[in-house]
């Protein structure tokens, strides 16, 4: 199992760094994430055993790893660990699923313990001119309402816990307050909601150490496409030839071929005419 | 003349090979992307210790100012001076059936806005217009059908850098058969597509049975 993972986390890499690849793809790899939410604590990150991330900094994000679908144990130590026998937090099973999007974020929890949740991210594919935002509550904090432009958006939302909008691309200018208050403990901060794309935003930190942050990730790639383009109503412009593609050609010589098409058309030019 | 005859048809099979691989009915570009290499090379032996050098994850800070999205600016105006087009550019969403939204003013050509943009890193910018109306008669992108290979084509975004592109290839193809994810695709190379209408006319629904789909890929001269 190491082995094969090692391997597939060094190819995973280089296509991770590219392609985000078909947004519902229900086969291929898993792909995951980790985001790293727990104030004042340098980490590595062991995944089965194998050091994967050395020396991961708070607030910082990796990935996306791909992974071949199955079960993995992560476990997360101090960085001067010299292996993952005496993890700070886990190890943790995850189950991952072929096709599949997920974050795994070490944080705290609600009274301020070390903690890790994993996250399956919402890759479906969103409407034209819109964005999927995301908030995830990884603070140690009591249950918050996000306001975006001072009302309410998502309300009562509690650590490890998540809620989905989707939204019509553009800023917005959010904030975060305890439950039924408008008073920010976060923000008002702008977060870009991309089109075709969904924004994840994590509120981390701890309310009682005045550490209270925002994160974001980012998965674009999830963009629908026009179903046609409807550009012409009179007819001047018909052609009368039958069969509708005889105008198609590619260049691969550029004059060279640029010739060859002109014979090409006007090869077919008298055919097309005595077929009238 | 018996070798040069035959390097000719050579050229004319490789050409029509193009030609049908260029045509509808070509396998939607997704496909290819589906190969896993996590398995291909998931039997390789990489045993090493536990603390041996870790792979490269990509690694980034999550912070909000970190991570601002980067707007390349809209397309404002397209150029072909050898078809004599010269028209502005302006930049739609859809229309109410789903479709591109396109201008009926014929002097505006539309950018889909929520694709690529000459400036991008990546990705199709989509520039289409009529190629006719019922009130101004045949249209500037009329002429788009008698672009030739290597022709020159001008894009000016708003911030006013002119982007130099040189046509590729033209495609005329039954509108159920056009391949729009490639069209509107916002990975890959730089690259522009512009699209009107053509083919065949239907005269009941007043609509074109085709669209015409030019592809010119940049030729670093912005300036």
């Amino acid at each position: 199992m190491k082995k094969i993972l090692a391997a597939a986390i060094g190819a995973g890499t280089l296509v991770a760094l590219g392609a985000v690849g078909p947004a519902n793809a229900a086969e291929g790899p898993a792909q995951l994430s980790v985001l790293h939410g727990v104030p004042g604590l340098t980490v590595d990150v062991y995944v089965d055993d194998a050091l994967t991330l050395d020396d991961f900094e708070p607030g910082d994000l990796a990935g996306p790893l791909e992974l071949p679908a199955g079960a993995y144990s992560v476990a997360i130590t101090a960085s001067d660990a010299a292996d993952a026998s005496s993890p700070a937090i886990g190890p943790v099973d995850l189950s991952l699923e072929a096709g599949k999007n997920y974050t795994t974020v070490a944080h705290l929890t609600e009274s301020g313990d070390p903690t890790a949740t994993l996250f399956t991210n919402d890759i479906a594919q969103t409407a034209a001119g819109e964005g999927r935002l995301t908030v995830r509550h990884v603070a140690a904090a009591p249950a918050v309402d996000v306001l975006a432009g001072g009302a309410p958006v998502i309300t009562n939302l509690t650590n490890p816990n998540e809620q989905v909008l989707n939204l019509p691309a553009g800023v917005v200018s959010a904030s975060v307050a305890a439950a039924g208050t408008t008073e920010p403990l976060i923000g008002p901060a702008d977060v870009d909601v991309a089109e075709g794309a969904s924004t994840i935003v994590y509120a981390w930190g701890s309310l009682e150490d005045d550490n209270l942050d925002l994160a974001v990730q980012t998965i674009t790639g999830l963009h629908s496409t026009p179903n046609g383009v409807p550009a012409g109503v009179a007819g001047l412009a018909a052609t009368n030839a039958p069969g509708s593609d005889g105008g198609t050609w590619v260049a691969i010589g550029g004059a060279v071929l640029a010739g060859l098409a002109l014979a090409f058309t006007a090869l077919r030019r008298p055919a097309a005419e005595s077929r009238r | 003349m018996k070798a040069a005859t035959k390097v000719v048809g050579t050229l004319i099979a490789a050409f029509a090979m193009l030609v049908a691989l260029s045509a509808c009915g070509v396998p939607d570009g997704r496909a290819a992307d589906i190969a896993s290499p996590a398995e291909e090379t998931g039997t390789r032996s990489m045993h090493q210790a536990p603390t041996a050098t870790p792979p490269a994850v990509p690694r980034r800070s999550a912070a909000l100012e970190d991570n601002r999205a980067l707007t390349a600016p809209p397309p404002s105006r397209i150029e072909i001076p050898d078809l004599g087009i010269d028209v502005r550019v302006q930049p739609v969403g859809l229309d109410a059936q789903g479709r591109m939204g396109l201008f009926d003013d014929p002097s505006i050509a539309a950018w889909y806005q929520w694709g690529s943009a000459p400036a991008s890193a990546t990705g199709s910018t989509v520039i289409a217009a009529h190629v006719d109306s019922l009130e101004y008669d045949l249209l500037p992108f009329a002429r788009l059908k008698d672009a030739i290979a290597a022709m020159p084509v001008f894009v000016t975004d708003a911030a006013g850098t002119v982007h130099a592109y040189a046509v590729e290839r033209l495609e005329i193809t039954g509108k159920a058969d056009v391949d729009w994810p490639a069209a509107f695709d916002r990975s890959g190379p730089p690259r522009l597509t512009l699209v009107t209408c053509g083919g065949e006319f239907d005269d009941e629904n007043r609509r074109y049975l085709s669209n015409l789909v030019l592809t010119a890929t940049p030729t670093g001269g912005s300036e």
